[in-house]
């Protein structure tokens, strides 16, 4: 059995080398794959979001960790779906219509997955359709829009529009982020959530899954 | 005087009649006169006229030539997404440098040759003609980071940083010739100010961008300033933690965005080094009052001291309102 104290080490130091490895083996060895999730990975994954948000840690560090932690996902993944284990929750991402600056939402999408969701990432430019076909064929709870752009911030606007004369805007929370968006923007254009970083989507993300569980 | 004379003051360290004024415009300037962006950022009359009825309407000190960051990579044939009435962007799923082995197949771009980099030497031309006398004439050019970001795909940069420093130190280096280049020919169309815009260098970090990203710039700027114009460092974001670096780059005006609050900058600079910002362009421009503007641009002045101009965080966003 392998030391997993290394595969947090490996995640929080963005190390995918060394984070497969040890997962490889915990998992040759017997591990349950959920504990490897629950008990290392999410919590170096919150450690990084909070260096991110303490400015330790910067872009480049949080996608190395964010890349390890895949890494590593990609072996896990497979084993949670054959025995029917739920995540924490299912998310579609996407930066909206007319955007094609995506690397806030590579790293809310990082961040989140890290967090125990499932993260379906729409990409960059995403029209309303392509939204609504996700959560209608994914069974998604929560959707994420990113702008960073003042000329694209509309798209989201038009987004949850189409959500709504599609069917399915209650079907799912609805969190917008960008650097120019801001709470009373998210609150105007009828979203559920804004975040101004990637750490604090997490605990939006939580919060808005509590809510909608509770 | 007029607001050549009071920016060149204010670099000089004398007193003025008035505090200048340099906001970035783009969009706004385009729909000022009513044109679409892309015809902005595609015919350099359009681009000039929408300045100079811009600077004119607003008495600024300066115009510019700045439009979007794809003009260097459009000519390289970087693929852009094009749009009816926005800035064009970078594809970067079709990133051009998405194998490395393509740097080493790239000349340098010819600013003088047909294409969008020759349609900002026009428009430095056409403005320099039409407002050299009494305006500083800003050309732009993109920062190491930036045109690398625009070339291999921002992502996958901040990746290269950690795991291939020697190709991200090549990159940068034809980054800095491909824009000195760049700037020389702006300069000769009458170009007084060269403008660098290094946004990607807000995301790498203190220890990144003083080890690799910092030098390129300290030497992209030395090698234009040589060229016998001045240079004005603009970093969108937040750059509260490489704000020291950007002060030892040597550019004559750091331009900071709103993120960054003028007073750490100042902490961190000599009291002569020029700071151009930051009022926030969404919240205390588009979506202000001019009560709220008064409040911020005193703030940024109280933070700054006199080596200061007015400017926004980034461009004056499209809808802020006119009022006089």
């Amino acid at each position: 059995m392998p030391d997993l104290q290394k595969l947090y080490d490996a995640v929080l130091n963005g190390d995918q080398k060394t984070s497969v490895a040890i997962t490889r083996e915990a998992l040759d060895a017997g591990t349950d794959p959920m504990v490897l999730i629950t008990n290392y990975m999410v919590p170096a994954m919150d450690e990084v979001g909070r260096l991110f948000e303490c400015e330790d840690y910067f872009v480049p560090e949080l996608l190395l960790s964010a890349r390890a932690m895949k890494g590593s996902l990609e072996l896990i993944r497979p084993l949670l779906a054959a025995r029917g284990d739920e995540p924490v929750g299912r998310v579609v991402i996407g930066t909206v219509k007319g955007d094609l600056h995506d690397i806030g939402k590579n790293l809310v999408g990082s961040m989140l997955e890290g967090g125990g969701f499932e993260v379906i990432d729409l990409g960059a430019d995403v029209s309303a359709e392509r939204f609504i076909e996700a959560v209608q064929t994914k069974n998604a709870n929560i959707v994420c829009l990113s702008a960073l752009l003042t000329v694209t911030m509309p798209s989201m606007r038009t987004t949850i529009e189409a959500m709504k004369a599609a069917g399915v805007r209650d079907k799912v929370k609805i969190m917008v982020g960008g650097a120019p968006v801001t709470s009373q923007f998210a609150e105007e254009i009828g979203a559920d959530g804004y975040s101004d970083n990637a750490s604090s989507a997490v605990a939006l993300a939580r919060r808005l899954r509590a809510e909608a569980t509770a | 005087m007029n607001g050549k004379e009071r920016i060149l003051a204010r670099l000089r360290g004398e007193s003025t009649d008035s505090l200048p004024l340099m906001p970035i415009t783009m969009m706004y300037a385009g729909d000022l006169i009513g044109q679409p962006y892309r015809a902005y950022a595609t015919d350099y009359r359009v681009l000039a006229e929408g300045q100079l009825r811009t600077a004119e309407r607003f008495d600024f000190d300066y115009v510019s030539a700045i439009s979007d960051p794809a003009r260097e990579a459009s000519d390289l044939g970087a693929a852009v997404e094009w749009f009816d009435n926005q800035p064009p962007a970078i594809i970067e799923s079709r990133a051009l440098i998405a194998d490395k082995a393509t740097l080493d197949t790239l000349a340098l771009p010819d600013p003088e040759s047909p294409g969008r980099m020759q349609d900002r030497v026009q428009a430095v031309r056409l403005l320099a003609e039409r407002a050299g006398t009494d305006k500083i004439v800003q050309g732009w050019v993109e920062g190491p980071c930036a045109m690398a970001s625009d070339l291999r795909g921002l992502n996958t940069l901040m990746f290269d940083l950690s795991d291939d420093p020697a190709f991200v130190e090549a990159l940068f280096d034809y980054a800095v010739r491909m824009e000195v280049n760049f700037a020389k020919a702006q300069v000769a169309m009458g170009a007084t100010l060269i403008g660098v815009g290094d946004a990607a260098a807000s995301l790498v970090g203190p220890r990144l961008y003083n080890q690799y990203v910092q030098p390129f710039e300290k030497r992209l700027i030395s090698e234009i300033q040589a060229l016998g114009v001045l240079v004005e460092l603009h970093i969108c974001g937040n750059t509260r933690r490489i704000v020291k670096g950007m002060g030892e780059t040597g550019a004559d005006i750091i331009d900071l965005d709103f993120l960054t609050p003028l007073s750490e900058a100042r902490a961190a600079m000599t009291p002569h080094q020029v700071l151009l910002g930051n009022i926030d362009p969404v919240r205390a421009l588009r979506d202000g009052t001019p009560e709220s503007v008064e409040a911020a641009l005193a703030e940024c002045y109280a933070q700054a001291g006199p080596a200061y101009i007015v400017g926004a965080g980034c461009e004056i966003p499209r809808g802020t309102p006119q009022r006089m």
